[in-house]
């Protein structure tokens, strides 16, 4: 009998660290923590329990997703350094997800989530989850009080969720890798430097 | 015993596989140099988002290179600190998923160490030894007792050598880095501006702050007056006021231990007034310098230096080995 394929899930571009392994459409085990600025710390250690508790090992594994951002820009980093460096070490698929998404598939209805960008601005987006999760507007830097009057009905603000990844699955938002070598988070910004030098 | 190591402290994405802490089988260096020239230094964020988007390929290549497979590989190596903190993390965390992709054991390794066990790639160390560390962000003294003992004698009391010739290639519009650009303008010029004593309470302390501002101030002065400034003239009083503190603490040091070899490691030691002044100061002991490509930041460094600290010191770390924008030695 074919087993059915095991999955890891990492996210470290909001304040919690989020990793969970999936065998089909089953969740094994899932961590989902806040964090103290210590995802580089507690991620790798994290995957390793999951998978000593479940009884696997990284040669059992058949596919990873990531959460590409946006959020955290050193966070992000972490999450994406691990899952490239791990679908390219064990040549296995490789699909990204925004984390924002993840967050919101936590939640039932509409959902904007959002990750602190300070001075009043967030990395936001807004999700619709039923049976599956629904894109209805495109992640963005945005002011977070201006973009939530413009929203429409009833919604709830989110800055966590433990995600579902099979209802991102349904809703066709886990994107596939080509090449795992160029994958790089979605930061939505340019730096400060970059921007300030375009400025001149 | 073959290590694998990976660089990512500063502006370099490196990756190296080296043999026994001396046969270096590849050592992979993207340097982001063009990138960061545009803004006149290092930027960080700029620096850890051009990590993360090449670590995988680099690591690839070193492997390539190397013609092994990862099978042979029996460490991982990874610089812990110092350097900056968003750019460690890409090289470490990259690092902790390869070796626990392939079940081989982890060490977190010393950027300082892996400058100083640079020159262990052309010369055999021997003990006791002074080091002396120079580069953008460090200016240090060390005495080394033997394989992995360090020892800081002293250090910059403010700004790393590096840093100033930075600045002073900045206030000369000379453009970023400033150390190349100064140290080949210094070699048309002659010290003709007159140059501060530098003086420090610590005998193997240093400080740049005195001199830079000096400098600054002088040019300046000439502007204000309508006199033009003399960069080769300028470049070369102050690489010539620059490096001989340097010299002048390197050889107290050594007269005042034991030292049968003195070593020249960091980024500056590609300045060719001090590989010269090192050459006719140290005569009577034997010193070592890396090769140009051994000066600047690169995982062949790193690799050398983990083979001798999983020999003589610790063996592995965890999978929750950290990074560190400052470390200790
Ligand atoms: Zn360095």
């Amino acid at each position: 009998m074919k087993r059915s394929p095991v999955r890891l899930l990492l996210d470290t571009a909001t304040p919690y660290l989020n990793v969970a392994l999936y065998e089909g459409t089953e969740r094994l085990g899932s961590l989902y923590r806040k964090g103290n600025n210590d995802h580089s710390v507690t991620l790798m250690p994290a995957v390793e329990q999951l998978f000593k508790d479940h009884d696997r090992n990284v040669e059992d594994l058949d596919g990873i997703v990531v959460g590409i951002g946006p959020g955290s820009y050193t966070g992000v980093r972490i999450g994406v350094a691990v899952a490239k460096t791990l679908a390219w070490s064990k040549n296995i698929p490789l699909y990204t997800v925004s984390s924002l998404a993840l967050m919101a598939s936590g939640h039932h209805g509409k959902a904007l989530p959002w990750v602190d960008a300070r001075r009043g601005y967030a990395f936001l987006g807004l999700y619709e989850v039923n049976d599956h999760v629904v894109q209805l507007d495109e992640d963005r830097y945005a002011h977070l009080d201006s973009y939530r009057e413009e929203i429409e009905g009833e919604w709830t603000a989110v800055t966590s969720g433990r995600p579902d990844l099979l209802l991102l699955e349904r809703g066709g938002l886990l994107f596939p890798v080509e090449d795992v070598h160029h994958v790089s988070p979605m930061y939505l910004r340019q730096t400060e430097a970059e921007r300030n030098h375009s400025a001149k | 015993m073959i290590v694998l190591a990976i660089e990512s402290s500063c502006d370099e994405t490196s990756a190296s596989v080296a043999k026994d802490g001396r046969e270096i089988l590849s050592n992979v260096v993207f340097s982001q140099i063009d990138l960061h020239e545009t803004f006149g230094g290092v930027v960080p964020e700029v620096a850890s988002r051009e990590h993360v988007k090449r670590i995988t390929v680099i690591i690839e290549k070193a492997l390539e290179e190397a013609d092994v497979s990862v099978e042979d590989i029996d460490l991982v190596a990874v610089t812990q600190g110092p350097g900056l903190i968003g750019a460690l993390l890409v090289g470490i965390n990259a690092a902790k998923a390869f070796a626990f992709a392939h079940g081989i054991p982890i060490v977190g390794v010393h950027h300082i160490a892996g400058h100083i066990y640079a020159n262990q790639i052309q010369h055999e160390l021997r003990f006791p030894l002074i080091a002396l560390v120079v580069s953008g962000g460090h200016t240090e003294l060390i005495r080394m007792q033997g394989h992995y003992q360090f020892e800081v004698l002293g250090h910059t009391h403010d700004d790393a050598i590096g840093e100033a010739y930075d600045k002073i290639a900045r206030v000369l519009g000379l453009g970023y880095p400033g150390g190349p650009v100064i140290d080949k303008l210094a070699k048309e010029g002659q010290p003709s501006y007159d140059m501060p004593n530098i003086r420090t309470e610590d005998p193997y302390g240093f400080s740049y702050s005195g001199l830079k501002s000096h400098v600054i101030n002088l040019i300046h002065r000439e502007r204000q007056r309508g006199r033009s400034v003399q960069t080769v003239d300028m470049a070369a009083s102050f690489q010539k006021a620059a490096i001989e503190h340097l010299i002048e603490k390197s050889r107290r040091a050594v007269d005042n231990t034991d030292a049968g070899m003195f070593l020249v490691a960091g980024g500056v030691a590609a300045n060719s007034l001090l590989r010269e002044r090192v050459a006719q100061t140290f005569t009577d002991i034997s010193y070592a310098i890396p090769d140009f490509e051994y000066c600047t930041d690169n995982a062949a460094m790193m690799a050398v230096a983990a083979y001798y600290q999983y020999t003589h010191a610790r063996q592995s770390d965890s999978m929750s080995l950290n990074g560190y924008s400052r470390l200790e030695l």
